[in-house]
């Protein structure tokens, strides 16, 4: 469930049609190489028949001997020789044409990723064939416990769905959850006459006490020495921004130590779409409509996470799953913070469904909103101050975020001008924040070994993928 | 019921918040959470001195408001504390989304009233209205007379609520100003005799935030068709069957404590004078004193009166209230508050239900006194005497009759 191994990618539009990968495959391999180069369906282009690898691999199955093996430790599938009856029924049974046959020994001729140094991507000149290693990100996500119950029921393409598994994956079972009423447990969190969706310790507090609640059990449970117990909400921007805000601000106060995770989908998004104090200004929701007199939403978004600096938690936090790594190492930062005071994290999180976002386009939507600047990514601590972790230097223009997303169809370029002034105004002050915090002692650094303290590296072939697609 | 104690505990001289901080400290919460409010803010202030000079070992959470004060006490009662705080009035108000949901979590919790009047008109002072405005909520309300009966009504209260058959949270509410700020000769118990009384705390043993124990709690329950509905009813029945065992457990809690103390707390309702009273008075809380005083002296004119004070209002102890009511010619019912949209007290309108399911029709008269910190004075209670008397002669009940009215 969830695994993802490195992987050999080919980006036909790269491909010139050289053949030198099937000539150092050959000669790696000492017999038939194992990629053919073959005519694609456009003129003039190329297609690669190789192993992918497959997760549930056809060739696997309608092997007779058991030769071919799904290995569970790198995802490649192996070949056993000895097993082998030559049958060759494989070779017709992958549709990728990934398994040949070595016409010299009459034998299959399978790729075996040349133990993670493939022979084939080293030659290619152009580009065409990529080793992938950004799998293993996904490897180490994928190993750890999903904490939900498949069967959720939030919206196709749901981004807080991504948000609450990936977030109780690095958190893991050593935790209590609340869940306040809105998209969490509407998708069955807590769950629905007797069900439960979660595999920890949940409950659905109201929507304006989560944080109040959260401290007493923390309280407690700091009382009879269970210190190492992660007492945690996921919580939407209504109960967080608006009714629940004197509950955040008050347990932030107080330095509960409590890790607080805000799902801002900009909106009350499972009773139909309105405006929250987050939902930011021109935004169309069913209470701030698009009409003669009224053309979406007429304030401003509150900022909450800088509003949560001015509370001098122990550690505030931007992320979105556009940038999982660093989603992933602010988690480790957030969850460390939380047994020492108030920690904040606020994750932005598209909404398919009420900001009219295709489903597939969740993600896009996630890194050009970072990339815009419409939501920089940055963290806080209240003894470094304040920091970004991916570049604000070189943004989209805000047109191309809000083009992507419905509910800034009607936007007039009045509109679309004061966005843009908030978005550089909000950038202009974070700057000024930054640079007045001195630089982040190594325990507010990434972790040893992960490279992207600042983002920077890693985003940046991010935004070149966006501006080709 | 004010006999002497039999205990050796300590005497001290203190007013009914002070009384209430003891009874709380003796029953020994985790966690307390505070809010400050007219008339209860010396209780908390009380405690958090308690606690400053460790003669109370509790976590104490000073929050940014009472719907703070209420929720972080469930999320400790959640993880298994016992708990403890006070509120009044436009604190209860604000309190009100998470008190809502205490008897529906079946969340054992004990909360001080200290009653008073809700605005508007602004008014700081001692009434019920607070109280009796949110007595359909499915928490226990047990209203004191006395300092004394303050603070044995906590530890008693603990009992009731932690008791399996029960689980309820339960409100010990006294009378604002009145009680609140009045000082008298109060016990302290002994401490091992609280803590043999109340046992280990029996708290989140249904219902727990425990990695160790992972249970999802509060599901969405209910929605058209199936299993929800059924369910939301068979929770629904719980809390009512919960609250009519109450009332077998709040005498057997009173009868514990008496034996333990020598202080024996009528449970239910207590009946003053009424073996052959032919008119009877109904009271609750602070005002029953003076009541009482005024039945002596109506009895010495040789008239038959008594009294029934009621103590445990929530559950509504409708069948010892008709028991104890049945053979009056006449019932005179005083509140502390105003039930708008029946022109009369709460009280009067349970105590006329209770009666209706009686044979014989007993006229009765609602009286409205004590408002806004008003004393409700032996003269007063003259004043409903006689009335009642007229009713029980044949005059027919016009009511309420506004006792502060022309003061
Ligand atoms: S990756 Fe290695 S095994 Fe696969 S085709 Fe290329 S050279 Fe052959
Ligand atoms: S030839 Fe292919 S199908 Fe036949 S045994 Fe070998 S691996 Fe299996």
């Amino acid at each position: 469930m969830g695994v993802a191994f490195d992987s050999i990618s080919f980006k036909a539009s790269l491909c010139d049609g050289c053949g030198d990968c099937m000539t150092a495959c050959s000669e790696a391999k000492s017999g038939a190489s194992r990629i053919s180069i073959v005519p694609g369906a456009k003129a003039g282009g190329y297609e690669a028949a190789l192993c992918r690898q497959c997760g549930d691999p056809k060739c696997a199955q309608v092997c007779p001997s058991g030769a071919l093996d799904k290995d569970g430790g790198n995802g490649v599938i192996g070949w056993d020789a000895a097993k082998c009856v030559d049958c060759l029924l494989c070779t017709a049974g992958c549709v990728y044409g990934g398994i040949a046959v070595d016409p010299n020994v009459s034998r299959v001729a399978k790729c075996d990723q040349c133990d993670g140094d493939p022979a084939c991507v080293k030659v290619c000149p152009t580009g065409a064939l990529e080793f992938r290693k950004a799998g293993s990100i996904f490897n180490e996500y994928g190993a750890k416990e999903d904490l939900f119950v498949p069967g959720l029921s939030g919206c196709q393409g749901c981004n807080s769905e991504l948000i609450m598994r990936h977030a109780m994956r690095k958190i893991g079972r050593n935790s209590v959850l609340a869940t306040p009423p809105g998209c969490i447990p509407g998708m069955g969190s807590v769950g629905y006459n007797g069900k439960t969706g979660t595999k920890v310790p949940v409950f659905h507090p109201l929507l304006t006490n989560t944080a109040s609640m959260l401290s007493g059990i923390r309280r407690y449970y700091d009382r009879i020495g269970r210190k190492d117990i992660v007492v945690m909400a996921l919580a939407g921007d209504g109960g967080t921004a608006d009714c629940g805000f004197h509950a955040v601000s008050g347990a932030a106060e107080r330095g509960e130590k409590v890790l607080y995770v805000c799902v801002d989908n900009e909106g009350y998004m499972n009773t139909g779409m309105q405006r929250s104090g987050t939902t930011p200004y021109g935004s169309w929701t069913s209470t701030t409509p698009v009409g003669e007199h009224m053309k979406g939403k007429t304030q401003d978004a509150k900022n909450l996470p800088l509003i949560m600096t001015a509370h001098k938690c122990r550690y505030v936090a931007t992320a979105s799953t556009g940038y999982m790594e660093d989603l992933y190492e602010k988690l480790d930062r957030a969850i460390e913070a939380s047994f020492e005071g108030f920690s904040y994290l606020h994750i932005y999180s598209p909404c398919p469904t009420g900001w009219r976002i295709p489903s597939n386009k969740v993600i896009d939507a996630c890194r050009m909103s970072v990339d815009s600047n419409f939501n920089p990514l940055w963290e806080y601590t209240n003894t470094t101050g304040l920091r970004f972790t991916h570049s604000p230097d070189n943004a989209y223009p805000i047109t191309e975020y809000v083009k992507m997303i419905g509910k800034y169809r009607h936007l007039s370029p009045d509109q679309l001008a004061h966005i843009q002034a908030k978005v550089d105004e909000q950038v202009a002050l974070l700057k000024l924040m930054a640079a007045e915090s001195s630089p982040p002692p190594a325990a507010h650094r990434a972790p040893a070994g992960a490279s992207t303290p600042a983002g920077a590296e890693s985003s940046q072939p991010a935004r070149r993928e966006i501006a080709r697609n | 019921m004010n006999q002497l104690p039999t205990t050796t505990g300590k005497v001290i001289v203190c007013d009914g918040n002070e009384a209430a901080a003891w009874g709380a400290c003796l029953s020994r919460p985790d966690m307390v959470a505070v809010y400050p409010i007219t008339p209860q803010s010396s209780l908390v202030e009380y405690l958090a001195e308690f606690i400053a000079d460790g003669r109370m070992d509790a976590d104490l959470m000073d929050v940014e408001g009472e719907h703070t004060v209420l929720s972080v006490l469930h999320g400790a009662v959640l993880a298994g504390a016992r708990t403890y705080s006070a509120t009044s009035a436009q604190g209860l108000a604000f309190m009100f989304e998470p008190y809502f949901r205490t008897p529906g979590l079946r969340l054992p919790m004990v909360v001080s009233l200290v009653t008073r009047d809700a605005v508007s008109p602004t008014c700081v002072w001692g009434g019920q209205q607070d109280a009796m405005t949110v007595k359909e909520v499915g928490w226990i309300h047990m209203y004191c007379e006395t300092q004394q009966e303050i603070l044995d009504t906590i530890p008693i209260a603990y009992k009731v609520a932690e008791h399996p058959d029960v689980m309820l949270p339960v409100n010990v509410n006294h009378d604002g100003n009145y009680l609140s700020y009045g000082v008298a000769r109060v016990e302290l118990p002994p401490q091992s005799v609280v803590d043999a009384f109340l046992g280990e705390k029996q708290v989140n043993w249904h219902a727990c935030l425990d990695p160790e124990r992972p249970m999802a709690v509060d599901p969405l329950t209910g929605g058209a068709g199936g299993i929800g509905p059924s369910m939301f009813v068979k929770y629904r029945k719980g809390i009512c069957a919960g609250m009519q065992d109450a009332l077998r457990v709040i005498e057997e809690a009173h009868e514990d404590w008496g034996k333990r103390t020598g202080r024996y707390w009528s449970p239910l309702i207590e009946e003053y004078r009424m073996e052959d009273a032919e008119v009877a008075l109904v009271t609750i809380g602070s005002m029953t004193g003076a009541a009482k005083d005024a039945v002596d002296t109506a009895r010495e004119a040789g008239r038959k009166i008594g009294l029934v004070k009621i103590k445990t209002f929530r559950p509504f102890p409708a069948a010892r209230i008709a028991q104890a009511l049945s053979k009056v010619k006449a019932i005179g019912v005083v509140d502390r508050s105003v039930n708008f949209g029946w022109n009369c007290g709460p009280v009067f309108q349970e105590v006329l239900a209770a009666m209706y399911a009686q044979p014989v029709r007993i006229p009765m008269m609602s009286f409205i006194g004590g408002l806004a910190g008003a004393d409700i004075t032996v003269e007063h209670f003259a004043t409903v005497v006689e009335r009642t008397f007229r009713l029980a002669g044949g005059e027919t009940a016009a009511g309420p009759v506004w006792l502060n009215e022309n003061d």
